[in-house]
């Protein structure tokens, strides 16, 4: 066990050091010269070669990447260029948006997804799975920014329960802070949500339709017992796998949906820098972004092993 | 813990959250008013970004000139009381007495002084430095009289005088102009919640008295039009002065709950050409261009047929302005003449470049390209990042020829006749006669002359047709009703709320 998770580890440290370079690169050959969009339509070319030289894009890139990287090693991500604070500093401050509503639309996703896929499987081509089918069909086929503006119609506009969008910060307490999360929330992890939904449901029709089950319930096992003791467990793997995926996806989804709901959270923050080209900001929110969706991606390998020793071996 | 539990423990937590939202709702109070802007702030200072989301909530509300803007477009007298020149190249300004900064300190002559020589130094970076180049001295008489001499009389002086970059501040106070900037404003900068909301809060020492008489003002960014439009509708905003688009204007009208106050902008909206470029260096095939383009169904199709037609580059808040909408009507039967005469009577190929960051280009571009073909051209549109436009259209250096042949952009800054004056702008348009009729305009302060002068200009390009001018872009404001005070036209980008108020 110990030999897997020095090896997961190590794969981790290797793919963010290839996302950083990746990131660095890229947002160095984007079209637009980050010295004209901050100093705008009047700039003068002696005001623009300044500005480059002072976020020092007159030097190599490599030389720039290598400076970059190091400091980011040591933990500073340099300032940023239209706030001028520290992009760290500015990164911590978005996360108590951004990480509560990834974990509620995760949350949600979870606690919905996983019991109306396994209500479907039990109820396999009968109305209880075709509802439960159509409804995960929508859930896939409506964008999320969409949703959120349905949902912002209803919910705000005509039933006035919510408020439009917007956060007040957790000072008020955590309930109106929840609150003002939970419409972005279900409208980030529906389609996850649906997804999953669906996932659920095959991975326990394909255990259900194993020889153990069949064993089981010629044994007389009740069915309940067959579903939640012997089907589940084993149907989990493939679960886990996709839901890891989609907790990361959701964290990045929330790029669009922070902008439908004007929250000022980390996708918010990284879509402004783009625009500015702020590529401190950019490259810190990438490479932080991207380190957590890594660390996710092994924590569920490290949770497979648990779930399922034969994994460990291989 | 079984799936029922967590089913129950779900639906309560759920309800709880539900139950708990009348309150949030009821927030609304009589001196505060939630204005929505499209764009967060990059920092606060207008003497070192030129951003426009920075003069929308700064400008007048927080810091002031020695001359304002008003709401009619004129210059009037501000935190100088009075001037006078008897050369117009020696200007003596007389500050009104008694004015306070927000931190309390009374402004003087000598602050003056220190705002227009920060503006000139290089090291600052004033993204107008230029502006302020032609300002030979600057001599402190007394705490509340100035006088700056001028290379050359200008008669935009006065003007620039009233923009962004010259408001005055503190000397003390120079190092928080990023991100909470000191003034002489009616109201102050009291938070800045960065990705969230600006906040600022009424200045009781105001040097007009009565004003202002909101006691809060609460900026919220929101980007989205379709979110600005549900927030509105959901009472989370109170005023959306930008974000709300001429499609929906027409259904908060009906809604009672709302009103829709349309008026006039400095924002033309026009059809660039690169005149260096052919076909386009040809003002045979500039002149088909315009004519070939039925500029009342540009209106509808783009903006709902709010906003008004142009014909000629100065916009109807200016005080020169002459209505040039019929002068080159819409006429494809001539166009298609114009364009074999010019050697294209199967017409070309060209391709249109917008920057969709601005909607109304595309949909404008649009409707262009349909009656363009009509008479032959026949026009790609190509969606390009703003950046991009910057770069390669506009054509900011390095770069040293425009790479475009057709573009469609809002020019929304007031008083900008000159640009075609400049060879060098990206139209590429060099004309001598205009050039010399602008530099007379310049030199020129007598107000019946300067007026003929621009008249002439007017005409000028009407005829050479070096851009298509197709319409002002509508001012849209949306707002609950009962708020009461908001400027009907724009003359400046500055988005000024000490009158406003909500009616009792």
């Amino acid at each position: 066990m110990r030999r897997f998770i020095v090896r997961r580890v190590a794969a981790l440290a290797a793919t963010l050091l290839f996302v950083s370079v990746l990131v660095f690169v890229v947002v160095r050959i984007l079209p637009g010269d980050p010295a004209l969009i901050i100093l705008g339509t009047e700039a003068s070319p002696e005001a623009a070669a300044r500005l480059r030289e002072a976020m020092g894009l007159d030097r190599p890139v490599p030389v720039q990447y290598l400076e970059w990287i190091g400091r980011a090693l040591a933990g500073d991500l340099g300032r940023s260029i239209q706030y001028d604070v520290p992009v760290g500093a500015l990164i911590l401050s978005r996360l108590p948006v951004t990480l509560p509503l990834t974990c509620m639309a995760g949350g949600l996703m979870i606690l919905a997804a996983i019991p109306l896929g396994v209500f479907a499987a039990t109820k396999q081509r009968r109305w209880g799975d075709y509802l439960a089918m159509t409804l995960s069909q929508v859930g896939v086929a409506v964008p999320g920014f969409w949703a959120g503006l349905l949902l912002v119609l209803l919910f705000s506009v005509r039933l006035g329960w919510f408020q439009s969008g917007g956060f007040d910060g957790w000072s008020q307490g955590a309930l109106p802070a929840l609150k003002s999360l939970l419409l972005p929330a279900v409208a980030l992890g529906l389609f996850q949500f649906a997804v999953l939904a669906r996932t659920t449901r095959s991975a326990v029709l394909e255990v259900l339709r194993e020889e153990y089950v069949k064993t089981a319930r010629a044994k007389g096992v009740a069915e309940r017992a067959v579903l939640f003791r012997h089907t589940l467990r084993n149907a989990m793997i493939p679960v886990l796998t996709v839901a890891g995926v989609q907790l990361g996806q959701l964290m990045a989804g929330s790029i669009i949906l922070e902008s439908v709901f004007y929250l000022p959270g980390l996708g918010r923050l990284a879509l402004g820098a783009i625009t500015a080209r702020d590529l401190p900001v950019v490259q810190g929110v990438v490479l932080f972004v991207a380190s957590v969706i890594v660390t996710i991606n092994v924590a569920v390998d490290i949770l497979y092993g648990l779930l399922d020793p034969r994994i460990r071996y291989e | 813990m079984s799936l029922r539990r967590v089913m129950v423990a779900l639906v309560l937590t759920l309800a709880a959250v539900v139950a708990e939202a009348p309150a949030a709702r009821a927030q609304q109070q009589a001196g505060t008013l939630v204005v929505q802007v499209t764009a967060e702030p990059p920092g606060l200072d207008m003497t070192a970004s030129p951003a426009t989301a920075i003069q929308t909530t700064i400008h007048y509300n927080v810091q002031e000139n020695l001359v304002k803007l008003d709401k009619h477009g004129k210059l009037v007298p501000w935190l100088a009381e009075r001037w006078y020149t008897t050369d117009n190249l020696n200007y003596t300004f007389f500050l009104k007495k008694g004015v306070r900064f927000h931190n309390g300190r009374e402004t003087r002559a000598e602050d003056v002084k220190f705002v227009l020589e920060r503006a000139m130094n290089p090291e600052t970076k004033h993204p107008h430095r230029a502006r302020y180049l032609g300002i030979t001295s600057i001599i402190v008489k007394d705490d509340y009289t100035v006088t700056l001499t001028l290379k050359a009389i200008d008669s935009n002086f006065l003007l620039t005088m009233s923009r962004p970059g010259s408001v005055i501040y503190p000397r003390e106070a120079v190092d928080s102009l990023k991100t909470a900037p000191v003034g002489t404003g009616p109201f102050v900068v009291s938070e800045w919640v960065r990705g969230d909301r600006l906040v600022l809060a009424r200045n009781k020492d105001y040097h007009v008295k009565g004003l202002p008489h909101l006691d809060r003002i609460v900026y919220r960014f929101i980007p989205d039009p379709n979110s600005a439009l549900a927030a509105l509708r959901a009472g989370d905003i109170d005023v959306s002065p930008f974000g709300i688009g001429p499609e929906n204007a027409p259904d908060l009208k009906k809604d009672p709950r709302f009103q829709v106050i349309t008026g006039d902008t400095t924002n033309d909206v026009i059809l660039a050409m690169n005149n260096a470029k052919a076909p386009f260096s040809d003002k045979r095939v500039r002149l088909a261009v315009t004519h070939a383009i039925n500029k009342e169904e540009v209106l509808k199709g783009a903006m709902f047929g709010y906003g008004k037609i142009l014909g000629s580059n100065v916009d109807p808040l200016n005080p020169y302005f002459v209505d040039m909408s019929k002068e080159k009507p819409y006429d494809p039967a001539r166009a298609k003449k114009l364009l074999a005469e010019a050697g294209f009577p199967n017409g070309f190929d060209a391709v249109l470049k917008v920057a969709p960051q601005y909607y109304y280009t595309v949909r404008t571009g649009e409707v262009v390209v349909g009656q363009l073909a009509k008479v032959g051209i026949r026009v790609k549109i190509e969606q390009i990042e703003w950046g991009q436009w910057l770069g390669r259209v506009y054509c900011l250096p390095p770069c040293t020829t425009p790479e475009y042949d057709l573009t469609i952009i809002g020019h929304g800054e007031p008083w900008d006749i000159n640009n075609y004056a400049n060879p060098k702008y990206y139209f590429r348009w060099d004309n001598a006669e205009f050039q010399k009729l602008f530099k007379a305009s310049e030199a020129t302060l007598e107000d019946k002359k300067r007026q003929e002068l621009y008249a002439k200009m007017q005409k000028t390009l009407a005829d050479e047709a070096p851009v298509v001018w197709l319409y002002m872009h509508p001012r849209l404001v949306a707002a609950k009703k009962g708020v009461t005070g908001l400027w009907r036209d724009l003359p400046a980008m500055a988005l000024d709320l000490s009158e406003v108020t909500w009616q009792k």
